[in-house]
């Protein structure tokens, strides 16, 4: 109850997060072609529909791993991500958490890098490489490089010749007024680079939508917010991928 | 000759003048060291956590017809921590303490305090007004701005008057807070008090 400041970045307990369960989803998934895990995003202030969708996915019993697309806070206050985190260390399966807008605020970004790590990171889930992307330019007013192409560079250079296919995941999807709109058809033909790439995921929007937003058949899955209690759930085997609509 | 008695006319009336000025200086001086001594802080403040800065201190004026407000300006730290740099907060914040109850002759027991208290952080990272790059409306709350309302108690020790050496008693509080952030978070969930109370403990010297 003693807190120097709503902002002070003040971090006790897990952290990075994404980095030890990257190695958890890595060394599980290892070799297996067919594996499911759910699509979760902007949590912010929804404390007890999360904890219901943790209760939710953790009961199903079938899903390798989540990732949780960002806005984890709404005011990007400390004890908004500690709240987040303390009910998300419940899933049974890893997961990993995406930087969202909103998790931009104040010194929300630098509690995200303590407790998950770089908003920029990729990991692979069997022959699947997953790229998750830091899209919220209109944070950082070009101050960093958003999305950052460099980073996409030296991933296309150093990939494991065991990657077969691609995921890619992000906050905001091309379009939005928070993406950076005068490179969006240049990260699409970024992104298509990618070995295979299967689908693209986002949240933001807070609503479930499936959009084509490129005519190039590459499908951008959009997942609800926590307050309309609903996920979408991923299952990836050699044929492709299916995907359901999840409602708790 | 005749500009000889116009400038003698001129002088006496000057130094009769001046006599005149002279004390109407003085009641000037008077009236304007009165001004600035009313406005001379009557305590200093120190203050630990309760969201405004780790260390906060700085000096208020008791007033009211029993002292039972006080306005107290403070500045505090915010340290490191997981962010890039320290950063110093600026508080203002008014206090009510209702009634008084005197223990004996060196101890006041004040068995409620209330108030609000606006913070605010200095550092480029926070904003006020969203900047023109969002569209108008597009967070709607100040990064910068906090309010925060408490209620606590507090213990004045009296100082004998031969002990005082800079004050004339000593006050220790305790405070339970919350900021706007917190509550609207309390109102729409099931959250455990500690996710949205804060503690807060301090010291106040009154100096006369």
């Amino acid at each position: 109850m003693l807190e120097a400041h709503p902002y002070d970045a003040y971090v006790r307990g897990e952290k990075n997060l994404n980095g030890k369960n990257i190695q958890k989803i890595t060394a599980n998934l290892k070799d297996k072609k067919e594996f499911r895990f759910a699509f979760i995003s902007d949590t912010q202030r929804w404390y007890d529909e999360t904890e219901a969708m943790v209760a939710d996915i953790n009961k199903r019993g079938d899903i390798d791993f989540v990732i949780h697309g960002g806005d984890l806070s709404d005011f990007g206050a400390t004890h908004e991500f500690i709240l987040q985190r303390d009910i998300m260390l419940k899933f049974k399966m890893p997961w990993v958490a995406l930087l969202g807008n909103h998790d931009c605020l104040g010194t929300g970004e630098d509690v995200f890098a303590r407790v998950w790590g770089n908003p920029n990171y990729c990991f692979q889930a069997g022959n699947v490489l997953f790229i998750c992307l830091n899209t919220n330019c209109m944070e950082y007013d070009y101050s960093e490089p958003v999305p950052d192409f460099s980073f996409l560079e030296t991933l296309l250079k150093n990939l494991p010749e065991s990657v077969e296919k691609t995921i890619v995941a992000m906050h905001v999807p091309p379009f939005d007024l928070e993406f950076n709109n005068n490179v969006a058809n240049v990260f699409q033909l970024y992104l298509k680079e990618f070995p295979n790439l299967q689908f693209c995921m986002n949240g933001h929007a807070h609503h479930y939508k499936i959009n084509e937003f490129f005519n190039d058949g590459i499908l951008y899955y959009q997942t609800p917010c926590a307050k309309d209690r609903g996920y979408i759930l991923f299952t990836i085997n050699e044929e492709g991928y299916k995907h359901e609509l999840i409602e708790y | 000759m005749l500009i000889g008695i116009v400038v003698c006319f001129f002088c006496l009336q000057g130094y009769a003048t001046s006599i005149d000025e002279t004390n109407r200086y003085k009641k000037r001086v008077e009236g304007y060291r009165s001004m600035w001594e009313s406005l001379m802080p009557t305590y200093t403040k120190l203050q630990y956590a309760g969201g405004m800065g780790l260390i906060n201190s700085g000096f208020g004026w008791s007033y009211g017809k029993n002292n039972q407000w006080e306005t107290d300006i403070l500045f505090g730290i915010i340290p490191k921590y997981s962010s890039d740099n320290a950063k110093m907060t600026f508080t203002l914040k008014q206090n009510y303490i209702p009634w008084r109850k005197k223990l004996n002759d060196s101890f006041t027991f004040e068995p409620l305090e209330c108030g609000l208290y606006f913070n605010t952080v200095f550092s480029d990272e926070f904003w006020t007004k969203e900047p023109d790059r969002y569209p108008k409306g597009y967070y709607n709350f100040s990064t910068r701005v906090r309010t925060h309302a408490f209620i606590g108690q507090r213990l004045r020790f009296n100082i004998p008057d031969k002990k005082r050496l800079f004050a004339r008693s000593i006050t220790a509080f305790y405070e339970i807070s919350s900021c706007d952030l917190y509550i609207v978070s309390a109102f729409t969930n099931h959250l455990n008090p500690d996710d949205y109370l804060r503690l807060s403990f301090g010291l106040k010297f009154d100096i006369f």
